[in-house]
C-alpha cells in the first residue's frame, strides 16, 4: 500500500473536563484526518471505576454520548477517531458507539475496543510492592480498586489497519493516540525510534488541547492573549522529519514558537528520556519555529528503543476527604484567623486516630507560596481565608471536622464569614512498573 | 519598566523567561524559558539548584535536579517530594502544583547589558 506524505492530525480533547465545540470545529473544517481524544487524567479512572461499581454498564466517559452525536457526520463522511473513551468500561463504551451510529442511521463503520488496560488481576497475582505506602498490594485487600496499565500505539496502528474508524480504549498514553494514526498513515514502522519519536513529539504538543493555543500563558502584561475566551483546539500538519503545528483560521488565542517550547517540557522529567509504552524520547534538540502566524515548524526529536516495562496506575481506598474553610477580614484578620486554627488544631487532636493526616493553611498569606517565601515579603493581609484539610478514616469523622469549621460561625474568633465545606471519597492513585509482557492487550470489532 | 537599567542591577526572572509547571505524582517540573535566545546563557549561569531551592523552600522536601533542552532555551527543574503527597492525595489547596511556574519566575538575575 501507498502512504501519505502528510497526515493531518486534530486535537478533540485534553482531559476528561474538556469541551465538545473546538472538536466539532476542527471536524467541521476539513482540515483534520484525524482527531484524537485524552478522556483521563492520572485520578480520572480509578473515580469511573467506582462509577462501574455502582452500575455495571458504566464507568465510561461522561462526555461519550455527546462526543458521538455531534461528530458522527463527519465519520460517516471519512473522519476517523481514537479515544481512551472508555475509561473503566470499554466494552461498554463499544456498545455505545455502535448502537448511537445504528439509531442515527450510520451504517458500516467500524468501531474497534481496545481491553487489556485493565491489569487488576494480573497485578494481584504480582502483589508488588507500592512504595508510598509502605505495603504490598495484597496486604490492602479490598482497598485495592483498579489498576490499569499505560498501553502503547499498537493496537491502535493494527486496528486502523483493519480498517476501524473509530478506536476506543481504556488507559491508553496520551501521545500513542497521536502516535498510532501517524505511523499508521504515513507506514512507519513502530521500531523505526526516530520516527516513533517524532509522532510522539507531536501527539505529547498536542494532547493538553488550549495549552499549546494560548490557555494556560496569558500573564498580563508580558503575555497577552487576544480572543482568549474562544480559545480552539490545535491540530497538527505531520511530515517526515518535520510537523507544522497550527490552528483554524478566525479563533482565538495564538501558537508561537514560545508556547510550543514551554509545551515541549510539559510533564516531562529528563528531557533526553520521555518514557512512553512506544518510546523514550530525546527532546532535548527538538527547535520550534515561527513560519508565519499560527504556524509554527518544529522538528528534532529522536528515539530509542521503546522501554520494556509498563507504568501501571493502582487506584486505592484512601479513606475520606474533607475540606473546609472560613474568611476574616481587615485589621487584625490575620491574627483571627490563627486562632481559629487554634481551636481546630484542638479538634483535630480531639479526634485522635479517626485523622490520617491533615493540614491547615491561610488563604491570602500561605497556600501556594509557602511559608518560606512569605517572610521575605512582611505584609499585613487585607482578609484572609482559614482552610483546613484532611483525610479521615471515615465519612462519618470527615463531616464531623468539616462541622466544627461551620461551628466557628458561633463559637470562634469574631468577623468570621463564608463557610464552605466539602467531603468527598479520598482517592489514592500511586505507580507501579510491570514487564511489559505481563499486559496482553487485544482487540475486538463491531461494524455499525 | 521604570528607570533605566544598569549594568550590575538585578531585576526578576519574569521580565526576560517565562515558566510552565507540571505533575507526575508526588514530582513537579517547572521549566523556565527565555523569551529572547540571546538571554539564556544568563539564565543558565544564574537560575540555579541551589537558587529554586531557596525560593520552593516551604513547598518542596526531597531533590531538586535541573534539565538543559538548548533548542528550545529551556531550563527543566524537576523536584522531588514537591505535592505533599502527589496530586491524588495531596491536602494542598493546589494539589498539581499548577501554581508552581509563578514563584520561579521571583527569581532575581542580572539586568542582561544586550
Amino acid at each position: 500500500m501507498s502512504h501519505a506524505k502528510t497526515v493531518r492530525v486534530g486535537c478533540g480533547s485534553g482531559f476528561a473536563m474538556d469541551r465538545l465545540e473546538p472538536a466539532l470545529d476542527l471536524a467541521a473544517s476539513g482540515r483534520v484526518d484525524y482527531l484524537a481524544f485524552d478522556a483521563l487524567a492520572e485520578r480520572t479512572l480509578a473515580m469511573a471505576q467506582l462509577r462501574r461499581q455502582e452500575n455495571p454498564r458504566h464507568g465510561y466517559d461522561t462526555r461519550l454520548e455527546d462526543t458521538l452525536d455531534g461528530l458522527a457526520p463527519y465519520v460517516a463522511d471519512g473522519l476517523k477517531v481514537v479515544g481512551s473513551f472508555g475509561a473503566a468500561n470499554v466494552e461498554a463504551a463499544a456498545e455505545v458507539i455502535v448502537d448511537r451510529f445504528r439509531n442515527a442511521g450510520h451504517r458500516g463503520i467500524k468501531v474497534a475496543a481496545i481491553v487489556g488496560d485493565d491489569v487488576l488481576k494480573q497485578v494481584r497475582e504480582i502483589n508488588p510492592f507500592i512504595e508510598e505506602l509502605d505495603k504490598r498490594v495484597g496486604d490492602l485487600g479490598e482497598r485495592v480498586i483498579s489498576a490499569n496499565a499505560y498501553l502503547g500505539a499498537r493496537e491502535i496502528v493494527e486496528a486502523l489497519g483493519q480498517g476501524a474508524q473509530w478506536c476506543v480504549g481504556g488507559r491508553l498514553s496520551d501521545p500513542s493516540l497521536y502516535v498510532g494514526p501517524i505511523c499508521h498513515e504515513m507506514g512507519w514502522s513502530l521500531d523505526d525510534w526516530d520516527r516513533v519519536a517524532h509522532a510522539t513529539l507531536v501527539g505529547h504538543l498536542l494532547e493538553c488541547s488550549t495549552h499549546i493555543t494560548g490557555g494556560f500563558f496569558a500573564d498580563p502584561p508580558y503575555r497577552e492573549v487576544d480572543g482568549i475566551e474562544n480559545l480552539p483546539f490545535p491540530l497538527a500538519e505531520v511530515s517526515d522529519g518535520h510537523a507544522i503545528i497550527t490552528k483554524l483560521d478566525g479563533t482565538g488565542g495564538l501558537v508561537d514558537d514560545r508556547i510550543i517550547a514551554a509545551q515541549v517540557s510539559y510533564e516531562v522529567h529528563d528531557p533526553a528520556a520521555y518514557t512512553n509504552p512506544d518510546i523514550v524520547a530525546d527532546f532535548t534538540q527538538v527547535t520550534a519555529e515561527t513560519v508565519a502566524p499560527h504556524r509554527v515548524l518544529v522538528r528534532g526529536a529522536r528515539g530509542k528503543a521503546r522501554p520494556d516495562t509498563l507504568k501501571v496506575l493502582v487506584g486505592i481506598d484512601m479513606g475520606w476527604k474533607v475540606v473546609a474553610e472560613i474568611s476574616y477580614a481587615a485589621a487584625g484578620c490575620l491574627s483571627r484567623a490563627q486562632l481559629a486554627q487554634k481551636i481546630i488544631a484542638h479538634k483535630l487532636e480531639a479526634m485522635g486516630g479517626d485523622i490520617l493526616d491533615s493540614r491547615q493553611d491561610l488563604h491570602g498569606f500561605n497556600t501556594l507560596v509557602g511559608d518560606g517565601f512569605r517572610d521575605r515579603r512582611n505584609q499585613d493581609p487585607v482578609e484572609v481565608r482559614m482552610r483546613v484539610a484532611a483525610r479521615c478514616r471515615t465519612r462519618k469523622a470527615a463531616e464531623r471536622l468539616s462541622l466544627e469549621v461551620e461551628r466557628l460561625y458561633l463559637e470562634g474568633p469574631a468577623g468570621g464569614g463564608g463557610v464552605v465545606r466539602r467531603v468527598e471519597p479520598a482517592l489514592g492513585v500511586f505507580p507501579i512498573y510491570v514487564d511489559a509482557g505481563v499486559v496482553t492487550p487485544s482487540i475486538s470489532y463491531m461494524e455499525t | 519598566m521604570g528607570s533605566p537599567r544598569l549594568a550590575g542591577d538585578l531585576i526578576p526572572l519574569r521580565e526576560i523567561a517565562f515558566s510552565r509547571s507540571g505533575d507526575k505524582g508526588d514530582t513537579i517540573n517547572v521549566s523556565v524559558i527565555a523569551y529572547d535566545k540571546k538571554h539564556w546563557n544568563l539564565i543558565r549561569q544564574e537560575v540555579t539548584t541551589d537558587v529554586v531551592r531557596r525560593l520552593y523552600a516551604g513547598l518542596v522536601t526531597g531533590e531538586i535536579i535541573r534539565y538543559e533542552l538548548p533548542g528550545t532555551h529551556a531550563l527543566n527543574f524537576v523536584m522531588k517530594g514537591a505535592l505533599a503527597g502527589g496530586v491524588s492525595m495531596s491536602l494542598r489547596v493546589d494539589g498539581h502544583g499548577k501554581s508552581f511556574q509563578s514563584l520561579i519566575l521571583e527569581a532575581e538575575v542580572s539586568a542582561p547589558t544586550a
